[in-house]
């Protein structure tokens, strides 16, 4: 590749070893250093005048450095008189805040565009953004690459009967990739919500509705599946049957069992009545974003409160993949995988996501989780190699041959919208 | 707080709500000429000196024509700007082009991005909308946007016109699962989900609905609905699955092309939309329809902000 070259910076070296070998060459040189106060030092080796630059940074644990190193690096290059200078950041870090959170959030996703076009980046390719509505932010062309393909090529040829297996979101707010995935590998899918509020009332009719319902899919899987011909002007649509809602009581952040509950009642009971008192203060109020947001985190605190976790869908006597964009806190993937598996009838679960953060112990309590069967991630992010020697759950698909391919076909001015479908899996 | 007064802006074409809100604020609409010349292209001008006022136009994008009520409000700012008004804020509930937010295809334009730069360009310095399609649009702007919610109204309406015991909460598609979730959580409902198979070569597409459905109120809940003919699909599908009816309560009723029709004939029992989007026209010709008035939550908006007082009490409250 002449008038190219690829500047790897310290977040993800490994990640930029790997597409530098892809595409043949070496990485350029540069040094990338901090002085003693703190402050990065960026210092390239080569001259880059008139040269397409392509500067390769993830997210990493060390953020906020990484980000600094990253737009340093690219000012440089600007500096020194680039033609283009593309950012390649595999995992866009701050992705998660591309929306006000609660009032007066910061859109730091957006400030984080802002700063990259600032310090004089063309081009931005990243892959599987928190929300696709990022590419938004910037002005420049910014070409988002998918990881799903590499995702279901792994299921299609590691997951025992994937044909009768279920992809399960987490939460609803990840339905729509669910069913991206589920479209294209022609399964089924399922959700899972987690609620704050219902009363215990709820949960006891549910209960005894649950004896009905079990009966009524038993029912369902003997025949299924049901499809019945559209009996109107639409012949060729067929309608089928997924029936079933199963709820189960969530105590931090654990399932427990409908026997051995006696225990906590008296505290449900408190809780129920807190929650009554608050939802009349506010007879008609309620928002979109005023209920704690179901897509992310959820804090130590409200891990305590007891909880109603409800799978929408039918899971029973297959593989279940939960599948997400990123894996950061493992609670809610650890309560949707028990649940599943206790009291669904889950075969196996599998945790699948494109970016594998794991902050904190978060692979380690994954790792502990009987529910779980494995996890599997691209290696979009960083991971320390001592963990990953320990993991015996975790799979990491390697995805630079997407990076490489991309970069190869913008710098030759070819199409890269083949890798959004049939490359994307090489 | 603030020492100048409130000018009340509103295109000569859907004025409704404009009035509403300057009604419930107790102000008149400021007289301002908006003519057509022959050859199509808009004159603008204000009646009255708006120098160092806190300038507000209200504006509606209903279905046809969009492109010149957008470029009819871009004119309209402009001309505020150039009367040295102090501060510009557009309210436009239903944000035209939402739909366009991200490169879902490739070499596809982000026309909603490209939207927020011409308002911005234009001069207006604070947006207020309603239920944009995607709340990262906000991030789209340079200027604050206050994204205000229906979902209060909504919640009001269900509690005062369904039987919301028996009801259970539908999203008509995956994308929407957070909004049925959260509305459900509301009003201690459970929700259900249809998801559509995108058909693939050689393949029927299908429906499938994940959830329980039997002899419960469905209430499909969306931010838009336009042609409708998905919410006469999801009310075909639930009725199937032994729903007892089916009530479909969307944001933006953009209802255009063949929507009445397709209410008409399909087995909703009601439509109920925001006015956000006028469509008075089309009640007439569709008994199903109904309406939710939010002007109160826009009025009260504008008087919040020209008062420097903080909008988050709307997110969660609707007012009277």
């Amino acid at each position: 590749m002449r008038k190219c070259k690829v500047f790897v910076g310290n977040s993800h070296a490994e990640l930029g070893r790997l597409v530098c070998q892809r595409l043949g060459i070496e990485p350029a040189p540069c040094s990338l250093k901090k002085f003693a106060n703190g402050e990065t030092s960026v210092q390239i080796g080569v001259s880059v005048r008139d040269e397409d630059v392509y500067v390769i940074q993830s997210g990493s644990s060390s953020i906020n450095d990484h980000i600094m190193e990253l737009l340093i690096l690219v000012s440089a290059c600007r500096g020194g008189s680039a033609k283009k200078i593309t950012a390649v950041i595999p995992q866009f870090p701050y992705s998660k805040q591309c929306k006000m959170k609660k009032h007066r959030g910061a859109i730091t996703a957006r400030m984080l565009a802002n700063l990259l076009i600032m310090a004089g980046a063309d081009h931005v390719v990243s892959m599987d953004l928190h929300a696709s509505q990022m590419q938004g932010f910037f002005t420049k062309p910014v070409d988002n690459l998918y990881g799903g393909p590499s995702l279901a090529k792994w299921i299609r040829e590691h997951v025992e009967d994937y044909q009768n297996s279920i992809v399960v979101s987490k939460n609803p707010g990840g339905t729509k990739r669910v069913t991206a995935l589920a479209d294209s590998l022609k399964i089924n899918f399922a959700m899972i919500h987690t609620d704050r509020r219902r009363s215990k009332d709820l949960y006891s009719q549910n209960k005894d509705m649950k004896q009905l319902k079990m009966r009524k899919q038993s029912m369902l899987r003997k025949n299924r599946p049901i499809v019945r011909p559209g009996d109107e002007e639409n012949e060729e649509e067929n309608i089928i049957l997924t029936n079933g809602i199963q709820t189960a009581r969530l105590v931090n952040g654990h399932v427990i069992d409908d026997d051995e509950d006696d225990s906590y009642e008296s505290g449900a009971m408190n809780s129920d009545q807190e929650g009554s008192i608050s939802s009349d203060s506010h007879p008609i109020g309620g928002s979109y974003e005023a209920a704690v947001d179901s897509d992310d985190d959820e804090t130590a605190e409200e891990q305590q409160e007891e909880k109603l976790i409800t799978l929408v869908g039918n899971v029973n006597g297959r593989s279940a993949i939960i599948l997400d964009d990123m894996i950061d806190r493992p609670g809610s993937f650890i309560s949707a995988a028990e649940h599943m598996k206790k009291n669904c009838g889950a075969k196996k679960v599998y945790v699948v996501a494109t970016h594998g953060l794991f902050t904190g112990d978060c692979l380690e309590q994954l790792e502990k989780s009987d529910a779980i069967h494995q996890v599997v991630v691209t290696n979009t992010y960083p991971i320390d190699q001592g963990r990953l020697k320990y993991s015996k759950k975790l799979v990491i698909i390697d995805v630079s041959s997407i990076f490489a391919e991309c970069i190869r076909r913008d710098h030759y001015g070819e199409s890269i919208s083949v890798l959004f479908e049939s490359l994307a899996s090489l | 707080m603030a020492t100048n007064s409130i000018k009340l802006l509103a295109p000569d074409i859907h004025r409704g709500l404009a009035e509403l809100v300057a009604k419930r604020l107790g102000l008149k609409l400021t007289d301002c000429n908006l003519k057509r010349d022959s050859n199509g292209e808009v004159t603008f001008s204000i009646a009255e000196s708006v120098r160092d006022q806190d300038i507000y136009i209200i504006t509606q994008v209903g279905s046809g024509h969009v492109n010149d009520r957008v470029l009819e409000l871009l004119i309209m700012i402009n001309a505020s700007k150039t009367a040295s008004a102090r501060r510009i804020t557009v309210v436009i509930p239903n944000f035209p082009y939402a739909r366009q937010d991200r490169k879902d295809k490739s070499r596809a334009p982000i026309t909603a991005k490209l939207m927020a730069d011409m308002l911005t360009t234009a001069g207006c310095n604070h947006v207020i909308t309603m239920d944009l399609h995607a709340s990262q649009i906000q991030g789209f702007f340079d200027v604050p946007v206050d994204n205000l919610y229906a979902e209060p109204s909504v919640v009001r309406y269900i509690k005062e016109h369904i039987n919301h015991k028996d009801a259970i909460i539908i999203s008509p598609d995956a994308g929407g699962a957070k909004r049925a979730s959260l509305l459900s959580d509301r009003l201690n409902l459970n929700f259900a989900l249809i998801h559509k198979e995108r058909a693939q070569a050689n393949e029927v597409s299908r429906m499938v609905l994940v959830g329980d459905v039997t002899d419960k109120i469905c209430i499909i809940v969306d931010d838009m609905a336009d042609t409708c003919g998905t919410l006469a699909k999801a009310a075909d599908v639930l009725l199937k699955n032994h729903a007892k009816s089916v009530i479909a309560i969307v944001t933006h009723g953009i209802l255009s092309g063949k929507a009445i029709e397709n209410i008409n004939n399909s087995k909703l029992d009601r439509v109920v939309c925001t006015n956000t989007v006028p469509f008075e026209q089309k009640m007439k010709l569709c008994p199903k329809l109904d309406v939710i008035d939010i002007s109160s939550v826009l009025a009260e908006s504008i008087r919040r902000l020209h008062n420097g007082e903080s909008i988050s009490y709307l997110f969660k409250n609707n007012p009277l």
